[in-house]
This record gives C-alpha cells, structure tokens and sequence, in this order.
C-alpha cells in the first residue's frame, strides 16, 4: 500500500508554501542569484529546496513529468498525496519536469509554450549535487545589471539544447536547486563564455 | 466474484465508520481521547480547515448545480507500525479530525473488535436514535396538500 510510504510535508503548509513560491518568484526575477530556502522538509532522493517547490508550485492542474531517477514509489505516493498533481510519461503534456543534471542533455518534447500563450511552456525543476564548481559563465539580461557569474555544474551540452528550443517568447524556465538553494535561469537570460 | 466481495467487503465497512466518525459530536468522541492518542503517531496531514463545493441534482436525478460552498476539516495521522487513517468531516473542528483519523487507524488494526464496540457502535446507535427523533419531529409538522374537484368539468 502507498500508504505505508507518505511523510509529512511543510509543517505550516500556508506559510511554508508562500515562502517557496516567493523563492521561485525571487530566483526568476534575479536569474543567477542563489535563494535559500530555511527548514524544508526533504524526501529520501529529493533534496529540501527540489521538495519545497513541488510542494508550493504543483497541484491537480499541473502535470508532472518524472525523470527516471526520482519516479520511485516513495516519491510517487507523496507528490500524490501532498501535491494530488497527476504524473504523465509524455513530456508533451507536462507543466512542470523534475529533472537531474543527466537529463538536461535531451530536452525534446518538453513545451515551450506558443507565441500566442508563451506562459504556457513546461517549467524544468533541475536538481543538482550544488550549484557551484562547474564551468564560469556570464549571465546578462532582465534582471541583472550588468553581469552574473555562475558556475553551474552541468554539461556543456545542455546550453546548446537550450539554446535550440529558445525562440523567443517562446521557451523553457528552469529552476536548479541543490540543498536548501535554488537558482532561476529563465528564457530570456543571456550566456556568455567568462574571461578568465 | 468472490474476489470483488473480498475487496469490497473492507471498503464498505471502512466506509461505514469513517461516516460514523464523521458524524459523530467531538464531545462523543472526547471520552476515548486518552484511548486513541495512547499510541505512537505522526501527522502525516496535521488538521486542516478549507472549503469544498457542494453539488446536487434537483430531485437526484436533473442537471447538477452548484449548491454552495461548506467548510471542511480533514486530517491524516500515521501510527508508528505504519497504519494510516484519514479523516474528513463536515465543519471547522480540528480536534474531532484528529481523533476521528486516529479512531480509522486504531480500526484497520488487530483491535478492530474492540474499537468497533467500543466507539463505532454506541455513536451509530447514538447518531440513528438522533436521527429517529429528527423524523418523528419533522413528521408531526407534515401537511398534506391536495386540491378539491372544481367546478369547471
């Protein structure tokens, strides 16, 4: 039984959830600033801040797509029960993706919403070991005065996939968190090679 | 069949109780409070108030409308050998959903007999003979409508 596996969740689901949802809401206005999240509850392969957003960002109108590595039971039957988001295995139907650093490598599929309803695109919820050691890079563009450095450790790879499925206004947010911290990199942030 | 009866058979006596306890007054259900929080638990869903639309058909059988909205109270405990019990009921009373899910939690267990008689019963008994005297009253205020045969063919 799926009952045996569900924890509790925010222990004040008002308060707790306003203050993720504020987070995100922070991480995307400032892209490349890290937002820490305080005492969030964390599921066994679901670090606090990756947890704390599904809790605050998902619910029965925002289909959730899985990547391999966190579709266990345990996982299913708290989304389930805490969210009541439902899961699809079609990346075309999904708002929202759970992802790890691998799978950043094939974005195919996932919705980038239309020029019409471009708030329409499938939001990407990255986690990652930190959110530091990677290659240097300079983000520019809204919400950034001049330049942010961040090192985000992932492959090269992905910003080529990003860069593929970004035609403005269409394309995909992303949230990477590690621990309690999180990072937005939305459509409209600019990557550049930093000067060593 | 036999298979559906056995999956069956479960729910509706599940179903029965958790109703009971729903309907149940807290103040019935404050005697066994000691009983019911003598044991290890969590709170998987701790008390929570929110609302729920009401639908009905005119008749039980027209188009669905909108009643309104009722305000509802559930709860989700977990016992430390990892039986669950849920509640929700009608209102704004969160102690009762507490020990209306711990009761379901207790009655999923081996002491099913015991809580059965203990709390299910005596409430059913309770709530059926409130219920009898709710019809008795209503039924002494009954006025029968009928028309007289006019005039006009």
């Amino acid at each position: 039984m799926s009952a045996q596996l569900l924890q509790p969740a925010f222990t004040d689901p008002v308060l707790e959830a306003q203050r993720s949802f504020r987070a995100a809401l922070k991480a995307f206005a400032g892209p490349g600033l890290i937002q820490t999240l305080h005492a969030t509850p964390s599921l066994e392969g679901l670090a606090p801040a990756t947890y704390a957003l599904c809790l605050a960002l998902l619910d029965v109108d925002t289909p959730l797509w899985l990547a391999p590595s966190f579709d266990t039971p345990l996982i299913r039957a708290n989304l389930a029960f805490h969210c009541g988001c439902p899961l699809t295995a079609n990346r075309e139907d999904a708002r929202f993706a759970l992802l790890t650093a691998e799978d950043l490598l094939d974005l195919s599929g996932f919705d980038p919403g239309n020029d019409r309803y471009p708030d329409q695109s499938c939001t990407l919820l990255v986690q990652l070991p930190s959110l530091d050691g990677g290659a240097g890079l300079a983000w520019r563009g809204p919400g950034i005065e001049t330049e942010h450095g961040v090192a985000l450790p992932m492959a090269e790879g992905f910003w080529r996939e990003r860069e593929q499925r970004n035609e403005f206004p269409r394309g995909l947010d992303l949230l990477f968190a590690a621990g309690q911290d999180l990072i937005g990199l939305p459509r409209s942030t600019r990557i550049a090679q930093e000067r060593v | 069949m036999e298979i559906l009866m056995n999956n069956l058979a479960p729910h509706a006596e599940r179903q029965h109780w958790i109703g009971v306890l729903a309907r149940a007054r807290r103040s019935e259900l404050q005697p066994h409070e000691a009983a019911l929080r003598d044991v290890e638990y969590q709170l998987i869903r701790a008390p929570e108030i929110g609302m729920t639309l009401v639908r009905g058909r005119m008749g039980g059988n027209g188009a669905p409308f909108n009643v309104g909205e009722m305000s509802v109270t559930r709860c989700v405990v977990r016992l430390a050998d990892g039986r669950t019990g849920y509640s929700y009921l009608a209102g704004r009373d969160k102690v009762h959903a507490e020990l209306a899910a711990l009761a379901d939690a207790h009655l999923q267990g081996t002491q099913q007999r015991h809580w059965l008689d203990a709390v299910i019963t005596p409430l059913a008994k309770a709530q059926a003979e409130r219920r009898a005297q709710k019809e008795a009253d209503t039924a002494a205020t009954k006025v029968e409508f009928f028309t007289l045969v006019r005039g006009e063919n």
